[in-house]
């Protein structure tokens, strides 16, 4: 398949970001949407992330952000008219509080979520017990648990929304990788790629952990750094573990999917700014030592693989949506966070109003890359 | 044949029936072994020194019928499951045929089942006249009464509640005629039960690298870890799309090399809780 040689809008990367991107344009009845994606669909950070989905966050655009999207997980394989499942299973999400400072930030977050609509609640850790079962309680002084959060095939919705985009006539090429980003008088002109070049008049970065490259060759260098995150996957279990289970200060987060298997994933502050996605040691032998401390029972279960992805981090951990100040026709939807698959359906939707001039469905414009210079953050701690 | 379909030709198959007088006189063994590999548990297991000692391991194994008692010693400890004892010595039209079984649970005396051939297709019922417990290591043998004249043609069996769970594709495959259907029902991954016509219904799709596959399928996330069918699936790529079999990128190979316990990982831990 031959490139195309113009199009009214490219979408760099074929994450579900941007698919999600490409698919709300093109149900806007835009047409000549091109995706590049420089590997296949999904595989960067999308097709390695834990597939959780939840609304229980401690900043209000989150929160929002979340809920929209959870809304549109509901109904998605209908919207998206796709054949096979994106898998959603709302088990919930059991957050636990490592210590007295956190429980006291949960009751915080809960009042937030409950504010917005989102039916999360307060648990003691024998109340986390009934919903967890053999969870060990002298680990945690309180939790929080919402029962609409969940989790689903991050594989499969990616598909879902690039089939749905490809048959509103969106055209994806694969390994495809842009090379290059032509300005002039402060308008975007083209992309370069080892394919070919595309004149285009607008640009949507969505390149995820490779975000802060394609920034550059436009010239605009994105307040974000990438770290590698990693997991590991168990052989697949009878159902034992329903919901998710999360813990920030604790480190770690822990569900078992339809399948059977549980996956396992924490964050490692000390991880180097760059690209790799190597698996390491250290990691297996602190998420073992972490999972088998909270949930004892699993100390059995046999690790098949472990393998790691991106996060590409913004200061506050909050995405940065929207267009970039001086360059006419340049949009960012990255610095998820390590949250980018579970909003998407938010990214696409919220970018391609904004790409339309259309009224915002939630008001993200103080999420815009201009934050960070003047200081207007809002630190989103329920992260691991 | 035998070695593009793992079946044996039938000229193979003659040269392990005794004379009739052998066959009327009591049980025997039947040796189905035609493969030269390096295996001799047959030969020393045997306690009346019928199956000659081998000079060189790779030897194929040889049966002195006059000193064979059909124990079914050596059939509990060929690791091929390559070895029945026929008994053919009832004279009432029935023959009796002791096959080794490995698959759990172990059916019971006096269970009917569905007597197979070696192709794996049903040509009788039959019923369970014993079961014996391995000894040691050994495989249990299940003994079942079968029509004489088939005595040289069943060779394995299905239970009732295993015919009952047979995935469909199974069950389509052994009805079809059609080879090529046949193949396309071929599970190709294991550990997932990914057949070869999904993969190739993918590949249409345009899925052409094998972690693409893995990803919408699963093929190659089970505990094998795509080591099985990772090459399969590449092969498969190759052929559909035109290209050399080592132009199509691998699926990614990660740690730990086998599946291992969370408590092997963490320190001074074991596995009870």
């Amino acid at each position: 398949m031959s490139l195309e040689k113009t199009a009214s809008i490219v979408i760099i990367g074929g994450g579900v970001s941007g698919c999600s991107i490409a698919w709300n344009l093109a149900r806007e009845g835009v047409r000549d949407i091109v995706v590049l994606e420089k590997d296949t669909l999904g595989n960067g950070s999308t097709g390695r992330c834990g597939a959780g989905v939840r609304m229980q966050w401690g900043a209000k655009r989150n929160c929002q952000l979340a809920l929209y999207s959870i809304e549109f997980f509901e109904k998605a394989n209908e919207i998206l008219e796709y054949e096979r499942d994106i898998e959603f299973d709302q088990s919930g999400y059991l957050i636990v509080a490592a210590n007295d400072k956190e429980a006291e930030q949960f009751k915080k977050n809960v009042a937030l979520q409950n504010s917005l609509g989102i039916d999360s609640c307060y648990l003691t850790p024998q109340e986390a017990q009934e919903i967890v079962p053999h969870i060990n309680t002298s680990e945690f002084v309180a939790a929080t648990f919402c029962h609409r959060d969940g989790h689903l095939n991050p594989f499969h919705t990616t598909e879902a929304y690039a089939l749905a985009a490809e048959r509103l006539g969106v055209k994806f090429y694969k390994h495809t990788e842009v090379t290059g980003i032509e300005v002039k008088e402060g308008k975007i002109q083209a992309v370069q790629t080892n394919r070919g070049r595309i004149v285009t008049p607008i640009v949507v970065n969505a390149a995820g952990g490779w975000s802060k490259d394609i920034g550059l060759m436009a010239g605009i260098d994105i307040p974000i750094f990438v770290q590698r995150h990693q997991i590991l996957v168990t052989e697949p279990l009878e159902p034992i573990l329903r919901p998710m289970v999360m813990g920030f200060a604790y480190n770690i987060y822990i569900q078992q999917v339809p399948h059977g298997s549980i996956i396992m994933g924490r964050s490692d502050a000390t991880e180097p700014f760059d690209l790799r996605v190597t698996p390491g040691w250290q990691f297996m032998e602190e998420m073992t030592r972490t999972c088998g401390t909270l949930l004892p029972y699993l100390r059995s279960a046999k690790i098949l693989r472990q393998w790691a992805g991106h996060y590409c981090n913004t200061e506050d951990a909050q995405p940065i949506y929207g267009p970039a100040p001086g360059l006419e026709g340049f949009y960012l939807a990255l610095g998820f966070s390590g949250h980018g698959f579970m909003l998407a359906p938010a990214t696409g939707r919220l970018i391609t109003e904004m790409i339309l001039d259309k009224p915002l469905t939630i008001d993200v414009s103080d999420l815009d890359i201009g934050r960070f210079e003047r200081r207007e953050l809002f630190f989103e701690y329920s992260v691991v | 044949m035998l070695y593009e379909k793992g079946l044996v030709p039938p000229e193979l198959i003659d040269t392990t029936r005794p004379s009739p007088e052998r066959r009327a006189k009591g049980p025997y063994a039947v040796i189905e072994c035609f493969q030269e590999i390096p295996c001799n548990p047959c030969s020393i297991s045997c306690p009346f020194d019928a199956i000659l000692p081998m000079e060189d391991i790779n030897e194929l194994p040889r049966l002195v019928l006059d000193l064979c008692t059909g124990c079914g010693i050596c059939a509990g400890v060929c690791p091929g499951l390559a070895i029945f004892i026929v008994d053919e010595s009832k004279g009432d039209g029935t023959a009796r045929i002791s096959i080794p079984y490995e698959f759990v649970p172990l059916p019971q005396k006096g269970d009917q089942v569905l007597a197979l051939d070696r192709e794996g297709q049903p040509v009788s019922e039959a019923q369970v006249l014993r079961v014996q417990k391995g000894k040691k290591n050994g495989t249990p043998l299940v003994t079942l009464e079968v029509p004489r004249d088939l005595a040289h043609t069943i060779r394995f069996f299905k239970t009732r509640e295993e015919q009952e769970e047979m995935i469909p594709s199974a069950q389509a495959a052994l009805k079809s005629e059609d080879s090529q259907t046949n193949q396309e029902l071929t599970i190709l991954c294991r550990c997932e039960g990914i057949t070869v016509g999904d993969i190739r219904r993918l590949i249409q799709e345009g899925y052409t690298t094998v972690d693409e596959i893995k990803r919408i399928s699963r093929a190659g996330m089970g505990p094998c870890q795509a080591r099985t069918c990772g090459p399969l699936i590449a092969s498969e790529i190759a052929r559909l799309t035109g290209t050399a079999v080592e132009d199509v990128e691998p699926s990614a190979h990660r740690p730990p090399v086998k599946p291992l316990p969370i408590s092997f990982f963490m320190e001074d831990a074991t596995n009870e809780p």
